[in-house]
């Protein structure tokens, strides 16, 4: 081992042991939990909300008996077309002659949300509706329709069509860009959550003096590198902490799941589709330079933080400098998204090359592009801008803080002595 | 190799247009005490932080051990800043293995010589104590033996005295001497002149940013005449006594005091005991290291102070 890697590694070792052995590391782990309950509370009301509402729409047509039939067996018909929360709300047929007969009347009647209304003969009707944009209106309108022109042509047997599935033929476009999408995103949070750390880590040392020490013993690059592979570690165990409880997680409630609960067997299978959706370059690979990405990514952002953080004179300082860099971020991630629902575009290419969206926007690109050679050549290119932004930022850390050149600095008091 | 540890020649630093170290040199023997003297703010953690390499020079050059520069070398070198600082949350033992480590002496290794050093020095009882539930005398000794710990060629400690009580310090010189022994050699800061009186194979006077003084210690004191402390047995006649002697001498007490050059201690002496007033107490003295001092640092302010009036006399002329 050379040296230089035996001092990031020792810096390394103390910065993580310091941070895991403490009480507040337990809390900051399991800060995730209460996002999941927050979550889990708040889309429980929001699905009961939902459900207490649901059922009770409705679209009405005014219709003569001569019409009941035949307007019913249209709705069968066309509603089997539609899926989930696209369906039209439940149609009630009326018959003419029973009050009230104003369709206005009728849709404001009590105990329904009731979203179109038609009368009159079915050639020409009329539609009341609730909302001009909405679809309820069209779909009573293509109703009578359907319902004139079995009358005309007479009854036709229905197409018997066989479906076959596409699943295993290779995956959609718009599956591997929201892959891809998914990917930009998940490493952006895990960035975002952990590598604005490093924004403060060196004022510890400042604060406790000890930065003199590491200055006199070490190279100061060595210093950074280590506190930055020092974070780096604790991100690693916390998202393989979160990875273990999922899978954990997994594991319990596949082995809950009985012939009962099998009615979730639909739900199940569509999740095998998705994970059938392959990225281009497959699972394994883009699992794997995912990770890689995260890290370069995580590396290249906290390199960046520590180099400011390490200007900064005090906490208040610190704070004052989390903003712009969570707008940083966001700004990476907003270009990287963009660049991931634009595959091959120039912006794409942009986001790809410029080195702090880069990681985002590779990992995007691996999911819809098979090119496996390229990622080879972003990492490097990514390690290098690494090595580039630590160089810079421990130029400036020895020109300004640790020569005590301006005043607002923690070196500045030794100023003559 | 050569014999010089230290050799930093024309040191110069600027803090904006503050010239914080004027062209200091230093050169130290190698297996020498060295000590860098100096009132406070006179520069001397600032020359001793180029030396090392810390902060880089406006000019001048700094090499260790034999010609290397300071950044190559970093294993064979200890250092004790004069800000103080160590990780309050990690223990004794792993304070002092994790300053090893930094220099490049094994974990294991470095854990085993904290306590025995420890031991040594009566800390045995907080080998595996937090930092921050020490004293800061305690946690000053723990940096200390955290600076020596992987057996350094080069000691450097500013200021090492400062905070710790007498037994301390005398620990401490007996740690600087041990070191010696072992073949090491040692430059330490102080502004404390009893210390460097006592320790110090030769020192160097920093003031007003400049070097002032550079020699051994005896060579300092010679800076000055020698002391004279005379007590005639006869009382009597004080103009009589008085006029045996240089002009300028005081009366306290019964004993006269005044200073003589080297060559007038024999005329002084056939005086005094042809006068007939006879001699109850007489010392001839160097002056402490102390004196010469204060006496250097002295010369150098009122040159200063000079300047300063010439300078108004400029203006006021202009």
């Amino acid at each position: 081992m050379t040296p230089f890697l035996r001092n990031i590694l020792v810096v390394a070792r103390r910065d993580f042991l310091a941070i895991v052995a403490t009480p507040s590391f337990l809390l900051f782990l399991l800060a995730p939990l209460f996002m999941v309950a927050m979550g889990l509370a708040g889309g429980m009301g929001a699905s009961q909300l939902a459900d207490s509402a649901r059922g009770a729409g409705r679209i009405v047509v005014i219709a003569d008996a001569a019409d009941v039939e035949a307007l019913r067996a249209a709705d069968r018909r066309l509603r089997d077309t539609f899926r989930g929360s696209e369906a039209p709300p439940q149609l009630e047929v009326r018959l003419v002659g029973a009050a009230p007969a104003d369709p206005r009347i009728v849709a404001r009647e009590k105990g329904a949300d009731t979203y179109a209304v038609m009368s009159g003969p079915l050639a020409a009707p009329r539609i009341v509706e609730r909302n001009a944009d909405g679809s309820s209106g069209r779909y009573l309108a293509l109703l009578a329709g359907e319902v004139l022109r079995d009358r005309a042509a007479g009854r036709v047997a229905p197409a018997a069509p066989r479906f076959e599935s596409l699943q295993n033929g290779g995956a959609s476009i718009a599956a591997q860009q929201s892959i891809g999408f998914g990917a930009v995103f998940v490493i952006f949070l895990l960035t975002l959550l952990l590598a604005g750390q490093t924004v403060s880590s060196l004022a510890e040392e400042k604060g406790n003096k000890v930065i003199e020490i590491l200055a006199a013993a070490v190279p100061l690059e060595s210093v950074f590198l280590g506190k930055l592979l020092g974070f780096l570690g604790v991100a690693v165990l916390f998202i393989a902490f979160w990875l273990a409880m999922a899978f954990g997680g997994g594991l319990i409630a596949a082995t809950q799941i009985d012939a009962a609960s099998l009615a979730a067997a639909g739900k199940a299978g569509k999740a095998a589709g998705a994970l059938a959706s392959m990225p281009a370059t497959g699972w394994p690979f883009f699992l794997g330079v995912g990770f890689a990405y995260f890290i370069t990514s995580f590396l290249l952002l906290g390199a960046v933080f520590l180099g400011i953080g390490a200007q900064a004179g005090t906490v208040r300082e610190i704070q004052m400098l989390s903003l712009p860099i969570t707008i940083f971020q966001v700004g990476m991630f907003s270009l990287s998204a963009a660049a991931a629902s634009a595959p091959g575009s120039g912006l794409a290419r942009f986001a790809q090359i410029f080195p702090f969206s880069s990681p985002l926007a590779m990992a995007a690109r691996a999911a819809t592009d098979g090119d496996k050679a390229v990622h080879l050549l972003a990492l490097g290119w990514q390690a290098l801008w690494v090595a580039l932004v630590i160089w810079l930022a421990v130029r400036l850390f020895r020109a300004g803080v640790l020569s005590g050149g301006g005043n607002w600095k923690f070196w500045a008091r030794s100023k003559g002595r | 190799m050569n014999d010089f540890s230290v050799e930093a020649s024309g040191l110069t630093k600027y803090f904006g247009d503050f010239k914080a170290v004027d062209h200091v040199s230093l050169a130290v023997p190698t297996g020498s005490i060295y000590g860098v003297l100096g009132p406070n703010g006179a520069g001397k953690t600032t020359s001793l932080r180029m030396t090392l390499g810390i902060i880089d020079p406006d000019e001048g050059t700094s090499r260790l051990l034999g010609g290397l520069k300071p950044q190559s070398v970093r294993g064979r070198i200890g250092y004790l800043p004069e800000e103080r600082g160590l990780y309050p949350g990690m223990k004794a033992r792993e304070a002092i293995a994790f300053m090893g480590a930094l220099r490049g002496l094994d974990w294991s290794e470095g854990r085993r010589r904290a306590a025995t050093f420890m031991s040594e020095l009566g800390l045995e009882r907080v080998i595996d104590e937090k930092i921050r539930k020490m004293s800061k005398g305690m946690a000053q000794m723990i940096q200390l033996i955290g600076s020596i710990v992987h057996a350094p060629d080069l000691i450097v400690l500013d200021e090492p005295f400062s905070g710790l009580d007498p037994v301390n310090q005398e620990r401490l010189e007996m740690l600087v001497r041990r070191e010696q022994a072992r073949g090491a050699t040692i430059l330490f800061s102080t502004h404390v002149m009893a210390h460097a009186e006592r320790l110090c194979d030769r020192i160097a006077i920093i003031a007003r940013s400049a070097r002032r003084f550079e020699g051994t210690v005896d060579e300092a004191r010679a800076l000055l005449p020698m002391q004279v402390r005379y007590t005639p047995r006869e009382q009597g006649d004080r103009a009589a006594v008085a006029a045996n002697l240089p002009a300028g001498a005081e009366r306290r007490d019964d004993a006269w005091h005044f200073a003589i050059e080297d060559s007038d201690v024999e005329p002084l002496l056939a005086r005094i005991t042809a006068s007939g007033h006879g001699v109850s107490g007489l010392s001839i003295s160097r002056p402490a290291l102390h004196d010469a001092f204060v006496h250097i640092v002295r010369q150098v302010d009122a040159d200063f102070a000079a300047d300063a009036t010439e300078d108004a006399i400029e203006e006021a002329s202009a």
